[in-house]
């Protein structure tokens, strides 16, 4: 899964988000260093809508324009689940073993 | 106002890249979330933003729909490849056309003229054959029918173009031209060994013959 696709949907994790919101939410979560904008956004959501991973949750109307909210469907609650555990038990293994070669060395 | 306003029809003619039955449905939402994110006051369209929404655009319009089985998400890809070498074929025929011209000139000088105007001829018709090439590779993956059909005629008319070159003394004068319109030659017989495996038949019978099929007439 890319970086952005992870970004996204862990965007989306806990509750519904319309366009704008995920490109904030993106951004925090990532501290700052990945900046979506839009165009890229929406290809993704057309992409993760075609593939069952997201969904529309609501529309409304705020100031006469339209805002779309996007939920997690079950298939990408279960997708990013899994792509999180992998991720971290990644994480894991490189920062053991980061530890144990400075054990080594030191 | 105005301010936004300007920038809101700068917006909406970029929107243009995207394919009709998206901006259909995410036109106005899309247009939201561009506003909400520009500056106050601000008139016109970053470059970076411009960029990102082109390619949003393009992706979309080149994206395999997910429901296309693997095959043919191949062959469409090993297309596009083909379309790029086709270009690069275009790009070499422009680049070395000085070159190729001096070289029959001095090797030929009586039959010169009718051997370079093939190149040109060449030249010409690339820039459509590859456009053409991008739309079938489009209704390939949207799974029309009538599009595998076309890809063979089209097929058949670059390995036309491909005699063609020969015939002219392509391999003697224009090595660079042939060998790149070989290579989009080869990339494509492969591209349809995908279209017409087994495994792609299916995709092509459920959707039926939605496509219209679009003659590949071409002259010179």
């Amino acid at each position: 899964m890319q970086e952005t696709t992870f970004l996204i949907l862990t965007a989306l994790a806990d509750s519904s988000q319309h366009g704008y919101a995920i490109m904030t939410a993106v951004r925090e979560i990532s501290q700052g260093r990945v900046r979506l904008r839009a165009g890229t956004l929406y290809a993704a959501l057309d992409r993760l809508s075609a593939e069952g991973l997201v969904t529309v949750d609501r529309e409304e109307i705020v100031d006469s324009r339209l805002r779309r909210y996007y939920k997690l469907t079950p298939a990408g609650v279960k997708q990013l689940a899994a792509e999180a555990a992998r991720l971290h038990a990644n994480a894991i293994a490189a920062l053991s073993r980061l530890n144990l070669a400075e054990g080594t060395t030191t | 106002m105005t301010d936004s306003a300007d920038l809101e029809r700068r917006y909406s003619r970029l929107l243009a890249w995207y394919p009709t039955a998206f901006r259909r449905e995410h036109q106005a939402e899309m247009l939201g979330v561009l506003l909400e994110s520009a500056r106050d006051g601000q008139r016109r369209v970053g470059l970076a933003d411009m960029a990102d929404i082109i390619r949003g655009g393009l992706t979309l319009r080149l994206r395999v729909p997910p429901q296309a089985p693997r095959a043919v998400a191949v062959a469409v890809r090993l297309m596009y490849a083909g379309a790029a070498a086709l270009l690069a074929t275009w790009a070499s025929t422009v680049v070395t056309e000085t070159n190729v011209r001096s070289a029959m000139l001095r090797a030929v000088p009586a039959q010169w003229h009718l051997m370079f105007a093939h190149i040109i001829c060449v030249e010409a018709l690339l820039p459509v054959i590859t456009a053409g090439w991008l739309w079938l590779a489009w209704a390939i993956g949207h799974g029309r029918h009538a599009a595998r059909v076309v890809l063979v005629l089209y097929f058949g008319l670059i390995t036309l173009v491909l005699l063609w070159m020969l015939s002219a003394g392509a391999a003697v004068y224009a090595p660079a031209d042939l060998i790149s319109l070989a290579a989009a030659w080869l990339v494509q017989i492969s591209a349809i060994v995908f279209v017409f495996s087994n495994r792609s038949e299916r995709y092509y019978r459920r959707t039926g013959a939605g496509g219209h099929a679009q003659s590949a007439a071409s002259s010179c």
